[in-house]
């Protein structure tokens, strides 16, 4: 459904060219969740939305990324319209900027009919009561007439789920939809993607720092790290027996109610590096308790491993013989 | 009782909303606290845990009730003891960089509660009770010189702390600290709140939507509802066996990274937002979303019951409905 190939994103800045993502290659079945998890600054959103042609125009953007074969990248704003908001759609974070503070919710939905559907307006308003159902939003006939403002956070999230899904994309790229809102709100938000990915066999995108969201939604994981994949693979491979130490220390950070709350949480220690002063060999390797004297000088590629993939020079639970090179 | 470093005893907060009407924000709230004991605080968005802080640190009047500290009413205190009391109130704010003035030195804003209360100190024994927080709190040497923007969010919230800690405050009120970093760096922060507290026996006051954080480093908890308590009780007991139906909800919304576990936990979430505090339901405020809400639960306002173990809950179902039913 979508191919991603050798993805860079680069930005010319007063401190010169910097990359924030390399290397980065990624497909999505059809019907499939996947998530993408990192840190702040790990580079996932500027990979989607070099992947949806959103980023500012200093952006350098290479490699490929199909969506049912149709390259996505290269095309003006123009061509790219048959393909966004129609047949992929990315929500975000924050739905109050997302949304137009001054238009009824009701016509922002109507409006992506209008525009891409050629419905009329009144057509597209009856559609858009249908979406807001959709999302299970209470009430839905007065939401309509409603202003972003008038909303709840949760609320807002539907009403851009209901504007994503107007055109019933192929593709649904979500990022960090629920970062912003209470743990009882997120709940649902994600229980919604999880029945819309079921009933409409939508492939999705689901973009997180939180490995507990992406363990009810998503098929398979990649994990990425100073703007590269580090580790990918089926979900219950990558949060069950992770392979990447950053995987590992990702999942021992979480603050867990299955373990004795004497014991203290394990951090990372330090900070993501800074893309513009990336550390030699593993960008990892200052923060990983692994790390050995190859770590510090040659960066490891991405590699197969059972049934996903791993660039770590010595990967967890590694069988003799999966060894990375050791000279 | 006489022991206690904060007692809130029948703390009301009601705002004006316009055209007569108006808005509880906090209905009834009694807690205590003691030296060296962490409380958490926890509840969605509009549960009142923000008015709680604010009319604790006397930043919003409270229409009835007190804010005891140390024995003596906080708003009966006169500007200068007032003065003197915050000296020892300090709090650490969730949105880490706008918490600090973007136009002075780390150094400076570290320095600032001590030239203000110890003005005793000179800038020499200042500067080096400045280097010492910054190093306790994990901040390089030279963080002294630079600006807060220079800082990730995570050093930022170290920032706010070494400056919250610097008079070794007998209480430090947290507003949601963590809930804008990353998981990585949540852990961090977490626990170099929970290694402050045990050093200078400072008392926590832990607000936070997410009951995984609080559970590591408060020993006591309070869950809050549109304004109103619907438990308390020690956190382990809390845990283990969630009485009110809302610390279950709460509890299950917990994103667990299992993915054996997890779908199924989206399969039971909690319906619904909390309703609008201009119009509170007739008697449990919980009853309209809650799966065990029966007729009397629309009549009655639940009573406060409390066990020898410490522990309180406001729900006439609680027995009943007994230990985690699924």
């Amino acid at each position: 459904m979508l191919e991603i190939a050798d993805l860079e994103v680069a930005f010319e800045t007063r401190m010169g060219h910097v990359k924030v993502v390399s290397d980065f290659s990624l497909s999505v079945a059809r019907g499939e969740c996947v998530g993408i998890v990192g840190e702040s600054g790990a580079g996932k959103t500027q990979a989607l939305l070099a992947v949806m042609g959103l980023l500012p125009r200093g952006a350098r953007v290479s490699g490929s990324a199909r969506l049912q074969g149709e390259e996505l990248l290269g095309r003006g704003a123009g061509a790219l319209d048959e393909f966004r908001g129609a047949r992929i759609a990315m929500i975000f974070q924050d739905p109050l900027t997302a949304l137009t503070p001054h238009m009824r919710v009701g016509d922002q939905i109507a409006e992506v009919l209008v525009r891409h559907r050629r419905l009329s307006w009144s057509a597209g308003r009856e559609r858009a009561l249908e979406l807001l159902r959709a999302v299970h939003i209470a009430d839905a006939e007065r939401r309509l007439r409603q202003y972003p403002h008038e909303l709840s956070g949760g609320m807002r999230q539907r009403v851009m789920i209901a504007m994503a899904l107007a055109c019933e994309p192929d593709v649904l790229i979500a990022d960090e939809p629920t970062t912003a809102l209470d743990v009882t709100v997120q709940a649902q938000i994600l229980a919604l993607l999880a029945e819309l990915k079921r009933t409409r066999g939508m492939s999705l995108v689901l973009v997180t720092h939180d490995l507990g969201v992406i363990a009810g939604l998503a098929d398979r994981v990649a994990v990425m790290y100073a703007g590269r994949l580090v580790e990918q693979g089926t979900a219950r491979a990558v949060l069950k027996a992770p392979r990447h130490p950053y995987t590992r220390a990702l999942l021992d950070s979480m603050p867990r109610l299955d373990v004795p709350s004497s014991e203290p949480l394990r951090a990372i220690r330090g900070q993501p590096p800074d893309p513009r002063a990336l550390p030699a060999g593993c960008a990892f390797h200052p923060r990983c308790d692994l790390a050995a004297d190859l770590c510090r000088s040659a960066r490891p590629r991405l590699r197969p491993t059972g049934d996903g993939m791993v660039a770590c020079h010595r990967p967890l639970g590694a069988a003799a013989g999966e060894e990375g090179p050791t000279s | 009782m006489t022991n206690a470093l904060l007692r809130v005893v029948g703390l009301r907060v009601r705002f004006a909303a316009g055209r007569g009407a108006s808005v509880h924000a906090l209905d009834g709230v009694d807690l205590e606290l003691r030296e060296g004991e962490a409380l958490g605080v926890v509840g969605e968005s509009g549960c009142g845990k923000s008015t709680l802080v604010r009319a604790i640190l006397q930043l919003v009047r409270p229409t009835s009730g007190t804010v005891v500290w140390l024995g003596r009413a906080l708003d009966e205190m006169p500007a200068r003891e007032l003065r003197s009391a915050r000296r020892d109130l300090q709090i650490v704010f969730q949105d880490p960089l706008a918490s600090l003035d973007p136009r002075m030195t780390v150094g400076e804003i570290v320095a600032e509660p001590l030239r203000i209360h110890r003005p005793d100190l000179n800038a020499e024994a200042r500067r080096r009770e400045v280097h010492q927080m910054l190093a306790r709190v994990g901040l390089p040497p030279d963080a002294a010189a630079r600006y807060p923007h220079q800082f990730s969010g995570g050093q930022c919230q170290r920032i706010g702390i070494a400056r919250a800690m610097i008079l070794r405050p007998k209480l430090l009120v947290c507003d949601e600290p963590v809930s804008a970093l990353d998981v990585s760096v949540q852990a961090q922060i977490i626990e170099l709140l929970h290694d402050l507290k045990r050093e200078c026996g400072t008392a926590l006051l832990f607000v936070s939507h997410n009951l995984a954080v609080v559970r590591r480093l408060c020993e006591r908890l309070l869950v809050l509802y549109l304004g109103r308590m619907m438990e308390l009780g020690p956190t382990d007991a809390i845990y283990a066996d969630p009485r009110h139906p809302y610390t279950r909800a709460l509890l299950e919304a917990i994103p667990v990274p299992d993915p054996d576990v997890q779908p199924a936990r989206l399969s039971h979430v909690l319906p619904g937002e909390p309703p609008s505090p201009l119009s509170p339901p007739s008697g449990c405020v919980f009853r309209t979303r809650c799966p065990h809400a029966v007729e009397v639960c629309a009549r009655q306002v639940p009573s406060w019951e409390t066990d020898s173990a410490g522990r309180g809950i406001a729900c006439v179902r609680w027995r009943e409905i007994g230990p985690e039913s699924a």
